[in-house]
């Protein structure tokens, strides 16, 4: 859908060579004019802290403008709602030529999260030409400052497209299970997520059974709850060393045939010094 | 006016030099979904997943390739894709500099997989390597060599295919065991 014709004006005087001799003979500081176009504030808040001393823009000349008849560079977040549509036209209008346009985080790119919401135009690019996207949700001012250094030029581009087409057809192998039966090893990743969520979980899962392994034999009830205890009282973390008894006592005991005593005692281990 | 000047001496300069220098960011920093092709078995677990619809699992056109189509422009790097594969195929990575200029579709990735046709109806349904690789699981899973030869008839087979064979077992009589 193209809501808005670009007048022809501002069109001839926006072409790549006379931005590319703006950016060679500019001779002074960069300013930008930042338009919110119904973001949710996030990629605001990235914004002010990418002007911070700790980013400092202000070495490549960045500077935050009021008005956009001081501006070079419009950087506009958010996924252009019905509100901010006329707005972002006449900020574009009123910008001088040439202009460089910025869309900033996912909405600004492509829509984000909103791209086929009802009350939204999903990203700068469907309105007005765009030169430089920076997706991320919001982006790490890092990645602000390095979406400006591309647009002037004094850093390339990183990202390309990548398309990989030759299928060998063959699925990545599945590793033994420690006890002969892969649905432990499920259940044991299952449960460590529900317990540590996932980046935490995974690593929970490993420290699990690293110890279980240590044991020497993995069926034998007795050997396996010294094992997992003595890991529990080696464990810093109290959080770890509460889900490794947790996974010993709900998911290992339904694999291996265990009485009660054989079951570690959360209640009894002491954390700290 | 001595004041300031000393405080500011007493910090020092904190000013990031990127990108003179490299930044690293912080641990467990959600950065742009890793994808390795070679992991990668079609389940389309991450598609359901995907709360902006980043990522599609789709047949093309012809449906003679699953194609998996990544939009880092929609990414809203939530980990959700990442928490899901099965495989590992996809992890969020530390990639932080995503800027790209004029054209969009640098942003896109994409992973073409071969299709499984249906044994009964000829219809592609799944990618081969998923056939595969839940044969391969199953055949890792303690199960019996009876369960196990009868899961390999019906990995092939479509869910309409299925359901129709499970009436029909059913209308006729037939009863199903399974062990």
């Amino acid at each position: 859908m193209k809501t808005y014709e670009v007048p022809q004006n501002i069109q001839d005087a926006n072409d790549l060579e006379q931005k590319l001799e703006l950016l060679k003979h500019i001779g002074r500081s960069f300013s930008v004019y930042r338009i919110d176009c119904g973001s949710c504030n996030g990629c605001e808040i990235e914004i002010f802290a990418a002007i911070t001393p700790l980013w400092d823009p202000e070495r490549f000349g960045f500077k935050l403008v009021a008005n956009p008849r001081h501006a070079d560079i419009l950087l506009c977040t958010g996924p252009v709602t019905r509100q901010m549509y006329y707005p972002l036209l006449r900020a574009y209008e009123a910008t001088p030529d040439p202009k460089i346009v910025v869309a900033l985080g996912a909405c600004g790119s492509t829509g984000g999260i909103f791209y086929d919401a009802y009350s939204v135009l999903s990203g700068i690019d469907k309105i007005i030409p765009v030169d430089v996207y920076i997706p991320g949700c919001p982006p790490h001012p890092a990645s602000i400052i390095y979406g400006l250094t591309t647009a002037l030029g004094v850093m390339d581009q990183r990202l390309q497209k990548v398309s990989f087409e030759h299928d060998n057809e063959m699925p990545p192998a599945v590793e033994d299970s420690v006890l002969g039966n892969t649905l432990f090893e499920r259940d044991l990743l299952v449960h460590s997520k529900r317990l540590m969520s996932y980046i935490f979980g995974r690593k929970l899962y490993d420290k699990y059974l690293a110890a279980l392994v240590k044991s020497g034999n993995i069926k034998d009830t007795k050997a396996t709850k010294t094992a997992i205890t003595e890991a529990m009282k080696k464990e810093d973390d109290p959080r770890y060393a509460e889900c490794l008894g947790i996974l010993h006592n709900e998911i290992y005991t339904q694999y291996v045939p265990c009485q009660e005593e054989d079951k570690i005692s959360l209640h009894r281990v002491k954390w700290g010094r | 006016m001595m004041k300031l000047l000393d405080i500011s001496k007493k910090y020092g300069e904190i000013t990031h030099k990127y990108p003179f220098e490299p930044y690293k960011v912080a641990e467990n920093f959600r950065g742009k979904p890793a994808y390795v092709y070679d992991l990668c078995i079609g389940c389309a677990a991450c598609g359901v997943a995907c709360p902006s619809n980043a990522i599609t699992v789709q047949f093309n056109e012809n449906k003679s390739k699953l194609v998996w189509e990544f939009d880092c422009g929609r990414c809203i790097f939530c980990g959700r894709c990442d928490e899901v594969c099965p495989t590992g195929a996809i992890k969020l990575s530390e990639e932080f500099e995503l800027a790209v200029k004029f054209d969009k579709s640098a942003m896109i990735q994409r992973g073409e997989l071969e299709v499984q046709c249906c044994s009964e109806c000829g219809k592609p349904f799944s990618a081969k390597r998923l056939v595969k690789y839940s044969l391969e699981c199953l055949s890792k899973a303690n199960l019996g060599e009876k369960r196990l030869e009868e899961a390999k008839s019906y990995v092939s087979v479509c869910p309409t295919c299925k359901k129709t064979a499970t009436v029909a077992n059913f209308t006729a009589g037939k009863e199903m065991v399974i062990e």
